[in-house]
């Protein structure tokens, strides 16, 4: 029987594969975190999400003629599916990431602080000359414990406050009168009885744990979660008095419940929201989602979280790093600062996917103070990029926005579900914050 | 191709104290034989064992390191049970706890009994098209855990999904499925109900078919009515499979993750939160290992002295 096995030979496979498996796990155990590279040519692989990922695309073939020897493969992870593979890959000490990695701000601190040695120093690489060149209060984002930036900013959404004009029009409520939410609330029955329209739209259960414009009143007046210390402040007064705002608007049946997917979108379609608190992103969103209501919407800035308080904040912004772990550092650091700072390209993307950029040069362009036809000839975007110029703070999302965002859903639930007083929930929900972070409450 | 022949073994693999004397067991002096009856079995289960040492006992052990420790990354210092003892004190480790031991009281002897009825109903041979109920009724747990819950959010949407829509049909008021605390429990229990069923149902109906005919009549001879011959022959007789339903049941409730996630995110106000999903936000949203650790131990103790119970209590008398 030539072709049969011989036991010996079955042995000698079985334990030749056995000693395979072997090594290969020692070979994963062993070699360690930062085990990365400077190199300078190659292929780097970049993980975005939608429309990001796109406009990224935009300036992969202009980068590639500049950059002879760099291929740049952009990969569409998804969003939040791209935050699971970024911390599981941070985690196991950087195995499996990308080279450039696409990051929000409410993931940025939380990576900086739990994996130190994550993210590439881009100091190192020359990121310390654009440290004048983005809008204000972002680069302090950026910067880890180790003094160093590790990550440049690449999309800044201040809010707006989006409106039906018509709306506004056929309820007799003039939108220069509207400063303070205080405004909007007495206007807010005048439209409803007028259209049949609320206000706006907010997820009452929590199921997604979009606590957006909770976070917008707390940040218009200059608060947030966190104190620039780090110290919980769920429970001051500015939270309080966001907190508040919401309840008077739920009380006053100005708040339509968006939970469950596609609410939002049905609701405006159909014209039940009168207003829609939003960052700048939403301005090509809300003209290419909903064209047949075309020239009925307007922007104007936020109105005030307390009468006569500050109108304008920084929703959120995004930031491009480097993996440590990525063995093209030096490339990958090519991409980003080629991508970013030069007011060409980060506009192309701007126009390729509507990421509103946060570089300060890209707004001298002339689509900026544009008339734009879905709002009326209204200049829409002038209004964001006046509203960056007022002076905003950046927001201290610190390591455990996560756990400070789930606690406030659950207050905000709280509040609107079982009618729970606002000051009482957060309260309750700063001392868990505090307990659960280790971190004081501010006095 | 048989195994090595009884008259050479043994040989010096043998475990020492078996056989007869090294001096005298070796056949051909000189090469030892790593292919013996004795060590055959060994080589063949080696590919699992291998594989479950490098994916399983090692992370399993791992981890119970990482419960004892905190720290960031791979800056990790020993803790000894400061993330147990955390864990007693975290209103959300018992809401979440409360909330599973509801689901899972509430939702197992449902669904069981439920798919007791539906075994009962397909093994009678006065049903038509058999294969075709059986198909239909197994259908729903090959469905992704994922998709179903996607799917079902659809459904119990409030404004536009089925079921309120069905409802309103018969004048019922519209029901907010996954934004009331206690109707996002019910969804919940709907879903996984919906999912396993069938499962638990094909399972009954093989131990059915187990049952000896003769059984029946011989106490149909006896003049048992058919309740009689349920409870003293069918339940009896179904019992190794009922156990094996119960605990793989609680085990798989004790773990509820893929419905509630899609479903309500454990919302609201964490009227859905499950330990898993607290486990998850713990490890995977807050970056919190340590501590996600000591709640996957916690949840493994609770499952075991559970399923150790169940045992005791549901298992054959000796």
């Amino acid at each position: 029987m030539p072709h049969r096995l011989s036991r010996r030979q079955l042995l000698q496979l079985v334990t030749a594969s056995a000693a395979g498996l072997g090594l290969a796990a020692c070979g994963s155990n062993g070699s360690g975190s930062g085990a990365g590279g400077d190199g300078d040519s190659g292929q780097i692989t970049v993980w975005s999400w939608t429309t990001a990922a796109k406009a990224l695309r935009a300036v992969v073939p202009s980068f590639e003629r500049d950059n002879p020897g760099i291929k740049v493969d952009i990969q569409d992870v998804g969003e939040p599916a791209i935050w699971d593979k970024i911390t599981v890959g941070l985690a196991s000490g950087g195995k499996g990431l990308a080279d450039v990695l696409h990051i929000g701000v409410d993931y940025l601190p939380g990576y900086l602080e739990k994996f130190p040695d994550g993210l590439a120093d881009l100091s190192k690489l020359g990121a310390d000359q654009y440290k004048g060149a983005f809008a204000q209060g972002l680069w302090p984002t950026v910067i880890g414990e180790d003094k160093a930036a590790h990550a440049l900013p690449w999309e800044v959404n201040p809010l707006g406050l989006f409106y039906r004009q018509d709306y506004f029009e056929k309820a007799g409520v003039d939108p220069a009168d509207i400063s303070s939410w205080d405004d909007l609330i007495a206007a807010g029955p005048k439209i409803l009885s007028a259209t049949g329209a609320q206000l706006l739209g907010l997820d009452k259960p929590g199921t997604t744990q979009d606590m957006d414009f909770f976070q917008n009143l707390m940040q218009l007046q200059g608060a947030f979660y966190f104190d620039h210390d780090g110290k919980v402040t769920l429970a001051s007064p500015a939270a309080v008095q966001a907190l508040t705002v919401i309840k008077r608007l739920n009380d006053g049946g100005l708040l339509a419940d968006i939970a469950g997917q596609g609410t939002w979108k049905r609701l405006v379609s159909q014209g039940k929201l009168a207003t829609s608190p939003d960052p700048a992103w939403a301005v090509e969103y809300l003209a290419t989602k909903f064209p047949d209501q075309s020239g009925k919407w307007r922007v104007m800035q936020p109105p005030a979280a307390v009468p006569g308080g500050g109108r304008s904040a920084i929703v959120n912004s995004t930031y491009l790093a480097v993996s440590a772990s990525s063995k093209r550092r030096r490339a990958a650091w090519r991409f980003i600062e080629y991508a970013l700072t030069k007011p060409a390209e980060i506009n192309r993307m701007f126009t390729s996917g509507g990421v509103f950029p946060a570089l300060s040069a890209a707004y001298t362009d002339p689509k900026f103070s544009a008339p734009h036809p879905f709002y009326g000839d209204q200049k829409v975007l002038k209004s964001f990029v006046d509203s960056l110029g007022s002076g905003s703070d950046a927001t201290n999302f610190t390591g455990d926005y996560t756990r400070a965002l789930k606690l406030a859903s659950d207050a905000q639930s709280q509040v609107l579900l079982k009618g729970a007083d606002p000051a009482g929930a957060l309260k309750d929900a700063a001392k868990q914050l505090a307990q659960q972070t280790g971190r004081q409450q501010a006095a | 191709m048989s195994l090595a022949p009884p008259e050479r073994a043994p040989a010096t693999a043998t475990p020492a104290g078996r056989g007869t004397p090294t001096h005298t067991g070796r056949t051909r002096p000189g090469r030892r034989r790593l292919l013996t009856r004795d060590s055959v079995p060994y080589l063949l289960i080696m590919p699992a064992v291998l594989g479950f040492a490098i994916f399983k006992a090692y992370p399993i052990a791992d981890s119970l390191w990482i419960s004892l420790t905190t720290g960031n990354g791979d800056d990790r210092h020993f803790t000894g049970l400061a993330n147990y003892q955390r864990l007693l004190d975290d209103p959300l480790f018992w809401t979440a706890l409360k909330n599973t031991a509801l689901i899972l009281v509430v939702q197992v002897p449902l669904m069981l009994g439920l798919a007791l009825l539906v075994a009962l109903g397909l093994n009678s041979t006065k049903v038509w098209l058999r294969p075709l109920w059986r198909l239909g009724v197994f259908v729903p747990s090959l469905t992704g855990l994922v998709a179903a819950g996607v799917m079902f959010s659809v459904i119990l949407n409030r404004d536009a999904g089925l079921l309120n829509w069905v409802l309103s049909a018969f004048g019922i008021d519209r029901v907010n499925w996954l934004g009331s605390p206690f109707w996002a429990r019910v969804g919940v229990v709907l879903v996984i109900t919906w999912h396993y069923t069938g499962y638990n149902a094909v399972m009954y109906l093989a131990g059915l078919q187990g049952i000896p005919n003769e059984l029946y009549e011989a106490a149909m001879v006896d003049g048992a009515g058919p309740i009689r011959r349920f409870a003293a022959i069918t339940l009896p007789q179904l019992r190794p499979i009922l156990l094996l339903t119960v605990v793989l049941s609680t085990i798989g409730t004790l773990q509820l993750f893929d419905e509630p996630y899609v479903l309500t995110g454990g919302g609201p106000d964490n009227a859905t939160m499950t330990v898993t999903m607290y486990l998850y936000n713990n490890g995977f949203k807050y970056f919190d290992f340590g501590y996600a650790s000591a709640l996957a131990y916690a949840l493994a103790l609770i499952v075991s002295v559970l399923g150790i119970l169940q045992v005791r209590l549901m298992g054959e008398r000796r």
